[in-house]
């Protein structure tokens, strides 16, 4: 038997296919896929949000009431937005199965959150910056209009499907998972959008309702400093072009339903003591 | 933020990166095929010469160990999610197969032949893929027969 040298003239070893392209069809078709997952298991969600009863909601808050542990005596800054609340409540503004709790933690985030079973969280960071009660009346509408349209249990619903995709992402590459995560933030953000602005004219109806004018709704929004670390901002100032959306939606609505403009009522004097300290 | 963009930019490192090692490896593979391809490297166990002519014969062996690049693991791990041919790690191997054996005909170069020729792969650092390690190891080995001088 003779050996011939010869080497081969093609590497059938190696698909020649350009690794760029295959990236692309790749990421392409997976962003498609995690974004179809998310619509759908989303709207999923968003069906079950209208069956969860009131006594199911407050056994789900038990979840949080562990990480959002609640004082034993409300200081006097929770008494006061204890007390606005209170009236909203009270005057019939809003009808909500559950009592309202105000609860004030220590954190530099200029936000407020609603979270199941009725609670509402407000960071020091956003009692920081308040100049009126009128402004601050508007926050805590705003997140009674997250609970009347029951968008924080909506969050939760979407929170589960987020980390569920993150799971099931996440087993193969860890890279994989936060490109994942990323697309899901976006997708979310969009969804955010519509339940601020519905949350933002329930809280102008809220202000019209208690004090009967709505000036200051929009202040909150105008003199928030602008040199802010963006990771200490919530959702009430995503962006800045953003923001001025969100007063001309405002400013249209209150035209639209003819809510008067009408004089500021003050902070109480220790609130204005410590937001004076702070600035 | 800070994490899309770390991801983009070890993914761009590994892609310009990986590319241009593997092109250089696969052209120095390419020349030193073309300078070894004297001598026959093949998987047969008879030896095709008589034994009166048979001088000595000796175990040979090469190995190489390739790592992946980060662009690689990405495309693999996206690969793992859909199903296929991971054609990312098919020049992996084939680079470590083929560097493998230059590198056992290397270590023969007088030899007539190089008969039962056997390549064999490992993975290194499989337990370690939490830390983003991991590599391929491939290894030739044969009898490399030398001849009686004539």
């Amino acid at each position: 038997m003779n050996y011939t040298p010869k080497l081969p003239g093609r590497n059938h070893n190696v698909t020649p296919v350009s690794p760029l392209r295959e990236l692309l069809v790749l990421l392409g078709g997976l962003l498609v896929v995690i974004v179809i997952a998310y619509l759908l298991l989303g709207l999923g969600a968003d069906l079950l949000v209208s069956h969860i009863s009131p006594a199911t909601e407050q056994k789900m808050a038990t979840v949080f009431s562990s990480r959002f542990s609640s004082h034993n005596k409300p200081t006097p800054r929770e008494k006061w937005l204890q007390s606005i609340v209170n009236t909203m409540q009270e005057k019939g503004c809003v009808d909500l199965p559950y009592p309202i709790t105000v609860q004030v933690a220590d954190s530099k985030v200029i936000n407020a959150v609603a979270l199941p079973g009725g609670r509402i969280m407000v960071f020091s960071g956003l009692l920081n910056i308040v100049r009126s009660e009128n402004e601050m009346a508007f926050i805590l509408g705003h997140e009674l209009g997250h609970f009347a349209h029951r968008d924080h249990l909506r969050g939760l619903g979407r929170g589960i499907v987020f980390a569920f995709i993150s799971t099931l992402t996440g087993s193969s590459d860890g890279s994989i998972a936060r490109l994942a995560a990323r697309t899901v933030q976006v997708t979310e953000s969009g969804f955010s959008r519509g339940q601020e602005a519905a949350a933002d004219a329930f809280g102008l109806q809220m202000m019209n309702c208690v004090y009967g004018h709505v000036g200051g709704a929009t202040d909150f929004f105008t003199h928030m400093p602008k040199n802010l670390d963006p990771g200490h901002i919530g959702h009430y100032f995503a962006s800045h072009p953003e923001n001025k959306k969100r007063i001309q939606a405002l400013l249209v609505l209150q035209q639209k339903m003819g809510y008067q403009i009408g004089p500021l009522t003050p902070l109480p004097v220790w609130q204005k003591d410590t937001v004076r300290k702070k600035n | 933020m800070p994490d899309l963009i770390l991801i983009l930019s070890l993914t761009a490192l590994g892609y310009f990166a990986g590319t241009w090692a593997e092109n250089r490896h696969y052209r120095s593979i390419r020349e030193r095929e073309k300078q070894l391809l004297h001598i026959p490297a093949i998987t047969m166990k008879d030896i095709p010469y008589p034994d009166g002519e048979i001088c000595s014969s000796r175990l040979v062996e090469g190995s190489a160990v390739i790592s992946i690049d980060y662009f690689k693991r990405l495309l693999a791990g996206l690969r793992n999610i859909f199903g296929g041919t991971i054609i990312s790690y098919e020049s992996l191997l084939d680079r470590a197969r083929r560097e493998a054996l230059l590198r056992m005909k290397e270590s023969a170069p007088d030899a007539a032949v190089i008969v039962n020729v056997r390549i064999e792969t490992s993975a290194i650092g499989k337990y370690s893929s939490k830390r983003n390690i991991g590599c391929i190891e491939a290894l030739a080995y044969g009898t490399a027969i030398d001849l009686k001088k004539q």
